[in-house]
């Protein structure tokens, strides 16, 4: 293990975000397997313990639209957005709906400032009815968040109506937890960057060379 | 006389998705046509957004789907894709619900890059719902609607792309007309 001693650090936090609509909710208890996970896996690595922020975008379905309309969150919508921007990392998962994302998901990835994730290491997850979708995470979920410039481990987790209770689904959540808590282990929160990295932040190579 | 729905994608009426579809729409009624514009925005938020297909007035927007011989469906890009709001509405159809329909897609936004993008996510969406018959779209640069007007490059390409739109859909309505009338079995 090579990250230094971490105890007197940071609080390290994650954002788990989903878009469940049903009750109960597959798309919950995904993500909540996939937060427990992290944890564990964060623990394994002797980190100090993560803060686990929990967001529901049902519970803000009505705030979401309105700042798609106003260009201004609610207050409500304001603290879920800084919950997320502000995390060292985001597990983001959604069910899935004609083969993508749900419009809810993408309302709310459309509300967020297109720079306020950059260099965030996200977990993608999604639920489906069927197995056959499961390219939603590489066809749909992948490019979004490659949009907004976020590193995304390279597992992603999708869970159908039969992975529930079979062999594979587990082993693929520890799989896809461990990549991200390598990521989160030894790392301080990143500042969100504007999305026109100004010229200014431009080194040349040779100051780069001479230690700049 | 065929029956065409404008899907209006946008945040606003007056919002540069908007001002197209307002746009497409005084063209269509030159040419004659009977059009409603249905703004995803004005649907009740709640029911669009968790899919509720119980409300009367998601209800009636599914309806005009199936009754429309023609579909514009307009959005901005938002991240690289459509937005969530004509996901959500789309999410709401029925299997096949635009099997034998001619969708004409328009997109607003910032750089032509974009177009590309709108594809790839537009395009499986469509097909996923049953289109068969999905037109080559326009797409609209910010950077040509001001205000309420839309530059005289942009409008012509628009105009062009109705001028596509028009005619299959005639064809679309009589194909169906025809099936309708042919004897069972
Ligand atoms: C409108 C709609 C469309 C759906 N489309 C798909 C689909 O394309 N592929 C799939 O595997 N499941 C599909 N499903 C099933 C949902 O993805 C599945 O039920 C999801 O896991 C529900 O999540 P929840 O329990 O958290 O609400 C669809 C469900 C609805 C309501």
């Amino acid at each position: 293990m090579t990250a230094g001693p971490m105890a007197a650090g940071p609080i390290t936090t994650l954002a788990v975000v989903h878009a469940g609509l049903g009750s109960p909710s597959s798309t919950q208890l995904l993500a909540t397997r996939l937060a427990e996970a992290t944890q564990n896996e964060v623990a394994r690595r002797q980190a100090p313990d993560l803060e686990v922020r929990s967001v529901h975008l049902r519970d803000v379905a009505r705030d979401i639209a309105d700042n798609l309309v106003t260009g201004f969150p609610s207050a409500r919508l304001r603290e879920v957005v800084e919950s997320v921007t502000g995390a060292d990392a985001v597990i983001a998962v959604t069910p899935t709906f004609n083969a993508s994302y749900s419009g809810l998901f993408k309302s709310f990835v459309d509300v967020l400032e297109p720079g306020s994730l950059a260099g965030k290491p996200v977990l993608i997850g999604a639920t489906g009815g069927t197995e056959r979708h499961s390219l939603v995470l590489d066809h749909a979920l992948r490019p979004l968040f490659a949009y907004l410039r976020t590193i995304v481990v390279p597992t992603g987790v999708y869970a159908a109506s039969s992975d529930w209770g079979a062999e594979g689904l587990p082993g693929r959540i520890d799989r896809a937890a461990g990549e991200l808590a390598d990521l989160l282990v030894g790392r301080a929160a990143p500042t969100p960057t504007p999305a026109s990295a100004s010229i200014e932040d431009f080194v040349p190579f040779d100051q780069l060379l001479a230690g700049r | 006389m065929s029956s065409i729905l404008l899907i209006s994608g946008g945040p606003s009426p007056t919002a540069r998705t908007g001002v197209v579809v307002s746009h497409v729409d005084g063209l269509l009624r030159e040419a004659g046509y009977g059009v409603r514009t249905l703004h995803v925005r004005q649907l009740p938020t709640l029911p669009l957004l968790t899919e509720d297909l119980r409300d009367p007035e998601i209800g009636d927007a599914v309806a005009a789907v199936l009754r429309a011989d023609g579909i514009v469906v307009a959005s901005p890009v938002y991240r690289a894709a459509y937005s969530g709001l004509v996901k959500a509405l789309l999410d709401m159809l029925p299997k096949k619900a635009l099997r034998g329909r001619v969708i004409l897609p328009l997109a607003t936004g910032g750089s032509q890059g974009f177009l590309v993008a709108m594809d790839y996510a537009l395009n499986p969406l469509l097909a996923g719902k049953g289109a068969d018959s999905v037109l080559r779209g326009e797409f609209v640069l910010d950077s040509d609607i001001d205000g309420g007007t839309i530059a005289p490059k942009a409008a012509e390409a628009i105009r062009g792309a109705v001028d596509r739109f028009t005619p299959a859909v005639e064809e679309a309505r009589f194909r169906r007309e025809r099936t309708r009338l042919r004897p069972a079995g």
